[in-house]
Order: C-alpha cells, then structure tokens, then sequence
C-alpha cells in the first residue's frame, strides 16, 4: 500500500496531542512535585522548595496514611482471593454445560455497568439497612440482628459489596479462556479415565496461566484507586475503617475536617507511592507467572 | 471432532442431577440481585413509612410517582442527568473522531515510532488516576477552564483515547487488505479510502467501544467530582452522592431510591438491549473492567 507521510501525521497528531496532555506532561509533573515541598496545588513552580524524599517520610509517619495503606492490602489481598475465586467458580460452572448460561451470564455481570455510586447507596441503604435490610430480614430467621455498618463490621461489608458488583468482569475474562481451551482435551482426558476434579487441576488451572495473570493485574489496577465506595460507606469524616489512600491523598491536597497540614507534594507522593506498588506487583507477575508455553 | 446430536426431546436426567450444585450457586447469586434490584425498584414506588415497617412490597397506599417528581425537580436529578447525557455523548463522538484515524493509521502502515506509540497507549491504559489529577488540575486553574463543561468533555475524550485506540487498533486488523488494494487501483487516495471504505467498515467495532465509553463517562465518579465545581456542572455520579446524604437527613427513603432507580435506569436499558455486544466487548478486548 502507498505509504503517505502526510496522512500518517494528520490522523495521528490528535491522538498523540491528547497522550502527552492528559498522560505523559501529567505523570512527569507528579513524579517531579512529590520531591518538593508545595502547600498548594495552584502554586506556581518557582514556589516550589526540594525536599528530596520528605514527603514520602511525612507520608509514611501518618497514622492515616498507614491506616489506608493496611486497608488497601486486606482489600487487594482478601478482595482479590474472593473475587477472582468467585469468578472462577462461576465461569466454570458456567461451561460445564448448565441451561441458561446467557442469563446468568448477563445478570452477574450486571453491577458492572451500573454507577458505583448508585450501587454503593443500593448496599447501604437496602441491603446492609438495620431495620428492614435483606442481609438482616434473613439474619432475622435465626434470631439475630446485625449492625453490618458499626465500626466494627464496617470495613466488611464495604468490602462485601465491592466483591459482589466486581465478580461479573473477572468471571467474563475466565470465562472467554476456558471456552478457548480445545475440546478434544478433556474429551481425550475422559477417554483415559480423569475425573472431573482432575481435569480441572491439570488441564484448566494449568491453561488458565495467563488469563490469571492478566486478572491478577487488573485486579491490583483497579483496587489501588480504590475510592467511591470508601467514601460512601464514611461520607462525612474518612474513618480509620475504611479510609484508602486515594481518599487520605484526596484529604490532604484538597483540605478536609481534622487535616492541619494541606501540602501538595505529599498528595503527589502517595500518588507516586501507589504506582510503585502497580508496578512491583506487575513485575512480580510477570516474572512469576510464565505462560510463553502455553498458546492458546 | 463433531458430533452428531443425537438430543432427545427428554431432559437427561442424569446429566442434570450432577449439575445441581452448579444451578444452586448460580441461582443464588443471581436469586440475590433480583431481590435486591426488586425491592429497589419497589421502594421507589413506596413512603418512607412503608418502608421502615418492611411493608414495602403491598403498595397499600398506592404507587408514589411523587418520589420520581421530588427527586427529579426538588433534588435537580435533571440537572445531573442532562449533564451526563451531555458528557457522555459529546465524549463518545470527539473520543471516535480521534481514535479511529489514530488506529487506522497504526494498524496499517509501518512507519517509525509505531510501535512506540502503540506501547504508549497501552501503557496509559493502566495509568492510575491520581497519577494524573493534580498536575491536571494547576493547568486548568492555569488556563481559567475551571468551573467549565468544556473541561469536563475534553478530559473524558483524552482520558479515554488509549482504551479506544487500542481496542478499535485491533478491530482495524481483522479487516482485510483487498478492501484499500481495490480502492487504490480504482485511483482513490489513502485518505479517501479511510473516510469512505474503510470507516463504515469498522463500524461494528466503533459501536461497541462506543457504548463501552458511553457507560464509562456516565458512570464516571472521580474526575467529575475534582472538575465538577458547582451543582450546575455535575454528573449523575457526584449529583447521587450528595443526595443520598441530604435524602437520608430529611428521611425521605422513597425518593432516595427514585433517584438511585433514575440513575441505575439509562444503563441499565443499554445493558438490557446490547448485553450480548458489551459482553462480547469485554472479552474480545479485555481491557477495561
């Protein structure tokens, strides 16, 4: 085909504008504050003092921070066991050859698409209510009532609710990989006598490698901005409970009841802190996680 | 290997029997959602005092389409709502008029930095937001768009252009070549055969990436709430929010979950009528949750 230079600079230059606007200058920009003293985000740049690593000993001296940092682990940790198990669960049982695999398909993917805003209030206001919610209508049948938004359960049941609305997307992307994993397999498996449990455990799990992997990653992408529900389960003041690091960032760059210092810098520091964490745990994967011998 | 379907008109009983506890998993989970949705969606429909003595469900004084009134004017849902649907669809068509030249033009010609550009967008993908919003926000401070739809519109284009690019880049590999090797022998220039071969061409893929970013912007929480200064300016997201709280203080229960139903509502038609292409969308792409 005629290559035609001015076409390629035409149709792309947008495209590239945008990138370097909203991506690269922006990145760059975080990473260069979190090593500077900067009060507030508005300031221009001959404003800013070099603090060199400060901000990130500041960050790492705060309670809160600490907190939200603990939080965002057990959320990625115990959220992730959870919802990738769930998925899994549910994309094999849903090729195991079940009527109605469409629908019920379609409505566990369902909370996907819906604000996370308008499924939180759904959660809080109805399922976890004290008095008339569906978690305590069937506590109920046993005698028990359970205060689900105390303090103490609190962290739970945020956590609850964001494993259910996020099982749909992991279960779709198992499910695609199972369903591209070759018949004759577990036909020939069958043949030889394994049994449903083993051809699990040696055909699926094994084949399943990189479609792990890629769960795995954006599991630990999409937890690490972990932020509505955090606010919606403590809209008022960000309780130790169920503070994350995106809400605690939020705090000190924008100013919120009980913050005493408002730096910026240190709002870019945490965002930097996270990305570190992406990105280690995106190495780890790839170098743990081998699935060159496997093309499926 | 094909079989031949030997399907009786009976159920395989057997078969069935082994698959119970799959069944009683699925339906379940599937068996709480509906109930859930359900009880929403009747609450709605309810007074508040209905709803604390848990009699939700008998509608004994009747169906309270007031709630939709109050939460649609008093608590300004119209406002949020209109917002978004400006956001969304002003978005959904600036993110394809970028994206589909973009991918075209990555997909087929070589030339350098490609690659290099392709790795840049897939890299953004996984950028995390904060990484991006404060030094996003001095600029617009800077250049005085704060308090701006504009703003808004333009940061969910850009946000969006490395999913979109690379979705529809691989949507533009799956159309064969024979299509623009016609068109040139006919005489028509590379341009030409873009906009009026290969575009209509890609338009199934357009369409699915297109409503991937219709929910995405209507859904969007974060930007909106940094960007969004006055009540003027929000979306549903950040609108719903604020309502939950203020709802819940006066106890007005019904009208809460009216709102919620009036937000959930615009997706959840979308989904009801294109479910089988967004959940071809997700797997065929398998980028974006």
């Amino acid at each position: 085909m005629k290559q035609d230079k001015k076409m390629i600079v035409l149709f792309l230059t947008p495209a590239v504008i945008s990138f370097v606007f909203m991506f690269l200058y922006p990145v760059s920009r975080t990473v260069f504050m979190s090593l500077f003293e900067v009060e507030s985000l508005t300031a221009a740049t001959d404003q800013w003092k070099f603090n060199g690593i400060g901000n990130y000993i500041a960050i790492w001296q705060n309670p809160g921070f600490r907190g939200s940092m603990y939080n965002i682990l057990r959320i990625w940790l115990v959220g992730g066991v959870c919802v990738l198990g769930l998925s899994l669960l549910f994309a094999v049982i849903l090729t195991s050859g079940v009527r109605g695999k469409s629908m019920f398909r379609a409505i566990i993917y369902l909370p996907n698409v819906v604000s996370a805003v308008a499924l939180a209030a759904m959660w809080m206001q109805y399922v976890f209510n004290r008095k008339y919610g569906l978690l305590n209508d069937i506590a109920g049948l046993f005698g028990v009532n359970i205060n689900w938004l105390g303090t103490e359960l609190k962290f739970w049941s945020m956590l609850i609710a964001f494993i259910f609305g996020a099982v749909g997307y992991y279960m779709l992307i198992f499910l695609s990989g199972i369903e591209r994993i070759p018949s004759d397999l577990y036909e020939a498996a069958t043949i030889d006598g394994a049994s449903k449990v083993g051809q699990f455990t040696h055909i699926t799990l094994p084949l399943l490698k990189g479609v792990f992997k890629t769960n795995l990653t954006f599991w630990s992408i999409n937890t690490i901005t972990f932020y509505v529900w955090s606010k919606m389960f403590s809209p008022v003041d960000s309780e130790l409970s169920t503070i994350s690091p995106v809400v605690y960032m939020m705090n000190i760059v924008f100013g919120s009841k009980g913050v005493t210092v408002r730096s910026a810098g240190r709002g870019a520091a945490v965002g930097v802190t996270l990305a570190v964490f992406v990105l280690i745990v995106f190495t780890l994967f790839n170098v743990l996680i081998k699935d060159d011998d496997y093309e499926l | 290997m094909k079989q031949i379907d030997y399907s009786k008109p009976h159920i395989d009983w057997h078969k069935e029997l082994k698959l119970v506890p799959g069944y009683l998993v699925l339906g379940l989970w599937v068996l709480f959602t509906v109930v859930m949705l359900g009880w929403i969606f009747a609450a709605s429909f309810s007074t508040s005092k209905e709803i604390y003595s848990g009699t939700v469900l008998q509608f004994a004084s009747g169906f309270h389409l007031e709630n939709y009134a109050t939460a649609w004017q008093t608590q300004n849902v119209s406002v949020f709502f209109a917002n978004s649907l400006l956001y969304a669809t002003t978005a959904l068509i600036g993110i394809e008029l970028i994206c589909a030249p973009a991918s075209y033009v990555l997909s087929r010609f070589k030339f350098m930095g490609n690659k290099l550009i392709r790795n840049c967008f897939i890299v953004g993908m996984s950028i995390p937001s904060i990484m991006i919003i404060l030094p996003l926000y001095s600029l617009a401070s800077q250049w005085g768009l704060t308090g701006t739809r504009t703003l808004l519109i333009v940061l969910y284009i850009c946000l969006n252009v490395p999913f979109t690019t690379t979705f529809l880049l691989n949507f533009f590999g799956t159309l064969s070549r024979t299509y623009e090797e016609a068109a040139a022998i006919d005489g028509s220039s590379p341009i030409n055969t873009f906009w009026t071969i290969m575009l209509p061409l890609a338009q199934p893929g357009m369409i699915t990436v297109g409503i991937f970013n219709f929910l995405a912007v209507w859904n969007e929480y974060f930007m909106a709430l940094i960007f969004a200064g006055s009540d003027k300016l929000k979306n549903v997201g950040v609108g719903l929010f604020n309502m939950v709280a203020a709802l819940k203080s006066v106890g007005n229960l019904g009208a809460l979950f009216a709102a919620v139903i009036i937000v959930f509502m615009p997706t959840f038609l979308i989904y009801l009528f294109l479910s089988d292409k967004i959940i071809a969308g997700v797997t065929a792409g398998g980028v974006k949750g």
